[in-house]
């Protein structure tokens, strides 16, 4: 303020109202944040950090939405990896039975009895390859179909598609969180539903050398499946730890968004208490100013 | 000599002149808190000895007493126009703060429910979409956040569309005002010359001249000067006003009709000085200036970044859409559109059929692929990261607006200081003024109390002997 010449009641009157509303206006901008517990309500309250924080709420929106998809993701994965695994044990069972056939010499009715069984394991193993996650088939790709697998006079045929089912799980990272069903269970002609059809076959015929033949698919089939199942699990793996990152991410995202924008609450509380003695003081002033005149003391 | 009853006379004056003192005290008094009352100072002159009385005459006295030699009016011409211009800018810029800050708080950012809550609302719904392709209330679901997204975008051009109009009653309304005033100010310059030529006092006129010509200039920044006649000439953007007791008329040629809606065209005033024809102005300050930057640039500008926020969208969600397939296995339609004038615009969603979005990156059929879901997903990035700029700048612009007119009001309170030092009523030196009067009006009383125990010893005990 420079130099004050003379000075009038209006003048002090005015200035001890100006500066009440300022001192007031800094007070209602501290109630304001405690209030909304965020020094950021407005753009302008500091355009930097604004963008910042829209930056960062968008990205933690972008997280969360990769950990959703990692979740979904984790389901397919899981129902492929159970799947996998009943598909395994189901062949090594078949296995087993074609292996009874060839070293005990069974009669026709003992192989009459295995090859029924063989035929329930075929069954069973091709419920196992349509087995579905929310109504889809895991093994089937992009089918509208509800099975990847249909069977029609006794051939099972492919039913499905090779076309990838990916999930983004990070920023441009898509997996693929499918496994086409030839790539398990081999191309159609050359499947193995079609060695157990024919082993089944070959027991009831009698045929050990066709048994044996079958048998040496069986264990190429196996082997498939056992690989399938071990990218599976690996896929499992990098989805689920995709999933940790982004929730990890989440929450570094969230503490950076709070520093930005939420209010240092001690701080912010002692400002309070600062402001409100400023206040006090200046009320108190403004009163001990306005109050005297010359006419007081002229009595 | 000048007679024996030549001190009574003197005293007599005293009397008068100290009664006008008291007078005038009283007036300033009354008048602390009138806003726009310059104080006033009576300047008593000593009545001495006639230059030359006459010819051979001679003056043998020690002075005649005192009179009132004028009334001033405390006011400073200089510092009256200073504050005129300042109050001019200072009104400019809070009419602009003020629109400003009420656009950015409709906003809703960065925390509130704006076009960044809706935008991450449709990333997430295409998301969900691209994990489940065929399910139909996941497509609803995209459509209904995407529509939204169209219902916060249009509120933003809403908000923006009701502050223009606002602005545009107000300078309506503005410009009324100015007219008013300036026909008040010619008569009041009238009165001004008519009080001058017949002697009377003309101060209070001068306070409403003052006042007047300062609320002219927070309308319309014009500034004033005084004619030699006591009055105030204003010129406004460089055209004449007012001119002694004459005014002309501010008046809106092009850009609002007279209901306040736009014509469409840009805005274009104009002044019609007395007895001359229109002639535009630009670049004017005070309210009407601050408002009429608002209209003809701030807020179309905002208006169009807004377009440009929904164009981005549009662009970057249809490239996307259609290069992906629907729920038929048919290729996608643009999903956006942007029109201005559509009554729900800028943004408007083509696609109403759930079944008609493109979810899927493979052709030729009905599939469950949702890869096209997904990339449109990503694609919303850009777009947000345009609407983010957008916030960014309006922010920006908010923020430096208000530190100018923050600046701007130190600079007012000092003009407004110095000008209240100068015109402003003190009570204390009233009070003072007060009793120095009372007492000199008591002494000059005592005065003809002794004057006139002298002539009762002259008159009345002159030769008597007791």
């Amino acid at each position: 303020m420079a130099a004050i010449g003379r000075v009038t009641q209006t003048m002090l009157t005015d200035r001890s109202l100006t500066r009440l509303q300022g001192s007031l206006s800094r007070l209602g901008e501290i109630q304001e944040q405690l209030s909304t517990g965020r020094v950021l309500n407005r753009a302008s309250d500091n355009p930097a950090d604004a963008s910042s924080a829209m930056r960062l709420r968008s990205s933690i929106g972008a997280q969360q939405q990769y950990v959703r998809n990692a979740q979904d993701g984790v389901g397919w994965l899981d129902a492929l990896d159970s799947s996998l695994g009943s598909a395994g044990d189901l062949v090594r069972r078949a296995r087993e039975l074609g292996q009874q056939a060839i070293s005990g010499a069974a009669g026709p009715e003992a192989r009459e009895a295995l090859a029924t069984e063989i035929d329930q394991v075929r069954k069973s193993l091709v419920t196992s390859a349509n087995v579905r996650y929310l109504d889809r088939p895991v093994f089937g790709g992009s089918t509208t179909g509800s099975a990847a697998f249909t069977e029609s006079g006794g051939t099972v045929t492919f039913a499905g598609d090779a076309n990838p089912v990916n999930r983004a799980v990070a920023d441009g990272v898509l997996v693929d969180v499918s496994v086409a069903g030839p790539v398990a269970f081999g191309p159609d002609g050359d499947s193995v539903f079609d060695h157990l059809g024919a082993l089944s076959a070959a027991l009831r015929a009698g045929d050990l050398t066709a048994v044996r033949t079958g048998l040496d698919a069986l264990e190429v089939d196996g082997k498939r499946i056992t690989v399938a199942r071990a990218d599976v699990g690996a896929r499992t793996n990098r989805v689920e730890q995709a999933g940790t990152r982004a929730s990890d991410a989440e929450l570094s995202l969230t503490n950076a968004l709070s520093e930005i924008e939420n209010a240092d609450l001690p701080r912010t509380t002692v400002a309070l208490q600062m402001q409100e003695v400023a206040y006090q003081a200046a009320l108190a002033a403004t009163s001990r100013v306005l109050q005297p005149s010359l006419m007081d003391f002229l009595r | 000599m000048a007679g024996s009853f030549g001190s009574v006379n003197t005293a007599a004056s005293a009397l008068r002149y100290h009664q006008a003192v008291m007078e005038v005290a009283s007036g300033n008094i009354a008048n602390v808190t009138t806003e726009g009352y310059a104080r006033r100072r009576v300047v008593g002159v000593s009545v001495g000895a006639p230059a030359q009385p006459a010819m051979w005459s001679r003056y043998d006295g020690h002075g005649d007493g005192v009179r009132v030699g004028s009334v001033d009016r405390l006011v400073d011409p200089l510092l009256d126009s200073r504050t005129r211009r300042e109050h001019g800018a200072q009104a400019s810029l809070d009419t602009r703060a003020t629109a400003l800050a009420r656009v950015e708080a409709s906003l809703g950012e960065p925390a509130g429910a704006g076009i960044s809550k809706a935008l991450a609302a449709v990333r997430s719904a295409w998301h969900d979409l691209g994990n489940n392709p065929d399910s139909g209330a996941v497509r609803a679901q995209v459509l209904s956040t995407s529509q939204g997204l169209v219902t916060a975008v249009a509120a933003q051009r809403h908000n923006v569309e009701t502050e223009e109009s606002d602005q545009r009653i107000s300078l309506l309304s503005g410009i009324g005002e100015a007219n008013t005033l300036a026909g008040d100010l010619a008569s009041t310059n009238q009165a001004i010359t008519a009080a001058r030529l017949s002697g009377n006092d003309a101060s209070s006129l001068l306070d409403q001249r003052d006042t007047m010509a300062l609320r002219l200039a927070e309308l319309t920044g014009g500034t004033a000067v005084e004619n030699g006649h006591g009055g105030l000439d204003v010129t406004v953007g460089g055209v004449a006003l007012v001119a002694g007791g004459t005014a002309g008329a501010l008046s809106v040629t092009a850009g609002i009709h007279a209901d306040g809606t736009a014509d469409g065209l840009p805005l274009a005033l104009a002044v019609t000085p007395p007895g001359g024809t229109a002639t535009g102005v630009s670049g004017l300050a005070g309210e009407i200036g601050g408002s009429a930057v608002l209209i003809s640039t701030t807020l179309p500008a905002l208006r169009a970044g807004l377009q440009d926020v929904a164009q981005q969208l549009a662009d970057a969600v249809n490239a996307v859409h259609q290069s992906g397939y629907d729920a038929s296995g048919a290729p996608g339609q643009a999903f956006f559109a942007v029109d201005p004038s559509a009554p729900g615009g800028p943004l408007v969603l083509l696609v109403d059929d759930p079944a008609e979005v493109a979810a899927s990156g493979i052709g030729g059929g009905a599939n469950r692929d949702g890869s096209n879901a997904t990339a449109l997903a990503s694609a919303l990035a850009s777009p947000e990261r345009g609407y983010q700029q957008f916030v960014t700048t309006l922010g920006n612009d908010v923020a430096s607006i208000r530190r100018l007119a923050a600046t701007q009001q130190n600079l007012t309170d000092q003009v407004d200081g110095s000008r209240d030092q100068l015109s402003g009523v003190s009570i204390d030196e009233e009070t003072v003024t007060m009793m120095q009067a009372q007492r000199a009006y008591e002494a000059a009383a005592r005065v003809m109390t002794t004057l006139d125990s002298v002539l009762d010893t002259l008159i009345n005990r002159t030769g008597l002997v007791r």
